[in-house]
């Protein structure tokens, strides 16, 4: 598909999802605000954890590394939300989605950049804000600027295939209500997993050596703890080459698993009145 | 009251038989609690496994604390989840009419009417981490100590719901309101771990502006040391009482304030 008419057929539909988002900023602006205070608690609990182990060092990270840990990786889940689920799920439900499939356009694509409106506002309303009051905070502990343009480049790269395996992983789970009627409960559920799964609650890297490596393999933890890492400078080249790397593999097993999801899904479809 | 009792277990005989229909959404909903609740646990295990102590308590302590606060939590969230509804939507919507066309209190209605039974997560995980931990936190449990106990997790309870009837009333005049809510809840994170750790203008604010540090710390440092009963224990029944009675004058306020929105 020529550039062109990507642009044509699809802006429209990131246009107007900006349009509607924005009409809901303030909501949005104290949800992050209430999220934001679960990091403070964090914060003070390893302020005290370090007070307590004496030293400044906790299993390889500082207070530094778990300030920025903490914060970053409220602001990385923000950037790589994907609402796709369930914009997917209502449409299903109510029959709309009869109306996107109307259309001459690609079903996938056409969500994808209704969806993408999301951290292009969250990444002006939440990142940069957020990235700069971060950094002026350990500027000024530290004395020092600390900011690295090169780590903080690479972690948006990695953070935007981030956004993508969100997508498709929120698609492929927003198709389940092709056979299940309510997806509530397994949404929370889905949440609190990928929570945990990665390493938004625990970083991996404190974990128990036989569940790190298979969390570090699994796409969960290429959401946000690749990006993070690389954001606070724990990779080395090698390193973040490879674990760079393993986020393109899942951005592609994750396409795939969409796709295939789809052409089995859409066979069901069986839209009622309209 | 006679009354009032027997219509809330139609109502709440109602709402079950909504649950059985939905089955397996209520035990996903349930089973997320208790991963939740468990994954912050695994956490202050993890950090346990590190240092002996923190902030002069020990892992039994910390969870005792944990523990505690899931409780009052808990009880809130299966009795008045629907205050959650008023803030979000309900206002909004015009569907608030409904209930002051019925010949019941408006606000008993609307939290008799859902009983949130994902609240069993909360619970019975606050429950087991509580008895596990109780012993070896030298928690003595005495007739009257058992007593506070079941008053502190009362009022501590009140605490929260009068948190979400005093903000889900603001709906009446600015019509949503739920996000408001949500920032005045989330607050109740701090409670889980001792206020000692906080900057004194956090260990304010939690304890006199958005007083959730009683829902945890304060009772159970009663429980743990013997501490200070007037204010660890009698503090809960002061501040949720207060709480309690502001929260109702807003929304006693917000009934006369409000207009309806549907048409």
């Amino acid at each position: 598909m020529r550039l062109g008419k990507i642009r044509k057929l699809y802006f429209p539909f990131t246009r107007a999802s900006i349009q509607s988002t924005l009409m809901y900023s303030v909501n949005m602006i104290f949800f992050s605000l209430s999220e934001l205070l679960y990091c403070f608690v964090m914060f003070y609990v390893w302020k005290a954890v370090f007070a307590a182990s004496g030293g400044d060092d906790f299993m390889g990270f500082d207070m530094q590394d778990m300030f920025l840990y903490l914060f970053m990786t409220n602001v990385t889940a923000y950037l790589t939300m994907s609402q796709a689920d369930s914009a997917i799920a209502e449409e299903i439900k109510d029959g709309s989605i009869s109306m996107r499939l109307l259309k001459p356009v690609n079903f996938n694509l056409s969500v994808l950049f209704k969806d993408i409106a999301n951290p292009m506002i969250l990444f002006v309303m939440v990142f940069v804000p957020m990235t700069v009051c971060i950094e002026i905070y350990r500027g000024v502990t530290a004395g020092m600027v600390m900011f690295q343009p090169l780590n903080c480049l690479f972690y948006l790269l990695s953070g935007a295939v981030a956004y993508l395996i969100s997508f498709y992983m929120n698609m492929s789970f927003g198709f389940l209500a092709f056979y299940v009627t309510n997806l509530w409960g397994m949404g929370i559920l889905k949440k609190i997993l990928l929570k945990f799964l990665s390493g938004a609650v625990i970083p991996l890297a404190f974990m128990p050596t036989v569940l790190k490596n298979i969390l570090a393999f699994l796409p969960f933890a290429s959401l946000s703890y690749t990006p993070v890492m690389i954001y606070i400078g724990k990779y080395s080249i090698t390193e973040m080459l490879l674990n760079f790397g393993l986020q393109i593999f899942w951005l592609l097993m994750m396409f795939l698993l969409c796709k295939l999801i789809w052409k089995s899904a859409i066979k069901r479809l069986c839209v009622q009145g309209g | 009251m006679k009354k009032t009792l027997k219509i809330y277990r139609l109502l709440l005989v109602q709402n079950i038989k909504t649950l059985m229909e939905y089955r397996i959404d209520f035990l996903t909903g349930a089973l997320s609690f208790i991963i939740d609740q468990a994954v912050g646990i695994g956490f202050i295990f993890i950090i346990f496994s590190q240092i002996p102590q923190l902030a002069g308590f020990t892992l039994e302590q910390i969870v005792f604390i944990y523990g505690f606060s899931l409780i009052p939590k808990g009880l809130d969230h299966m009795f008045t989840d629907n205050l959650w509804s008023v803030g979000y939507f309900i206002v909004q919507k015009g569907d608030f009419d409904k209930y002051l066309t019925r010949p019941i209190d408006p606000l008993f209605h609307i939290i008799a009417e859902k009983f949130q039974i994902d609240a069993a997560g909360e619970l019975i995980m606050g429950i087991a981490l509580v008895c596990v931990s109780a012993g070896a936190a030298n928690v003595v449990f005495t007739p009257l100590s058992v007593l506070f106990f079941i008053i502190a997790i009362i009022f501590a309870s009140l605490i929260y719901t009068a948190i979400k009837i005093g903000t889900a009333a603001l709906a009446f005049w600015i019509k949503v309101s739920g996000q408001i809510t949500q920032v005045f809840y989330m607050t109740n994170e701090f409670a889980k771990y001792p206020t000692t750790i906080y900057s004194d203008f956090i260990r304010t604010v939690i304890t006199y502006i958005v007083p959730f540090a009683f829902t945890g710390y304060y009772p159970c440092l009663y429980f743990l040391t013997g501490e200070n009963p007037l204010f660890n224990i009698g503090g809960v029944v002061a501040v949720a009482t207060i709480l309690l009675l502001i929260a109702l004058s807003i929304w006693k306020r917000g009934l006369k304030a409000y207009e309806s929105a549907g048409s």
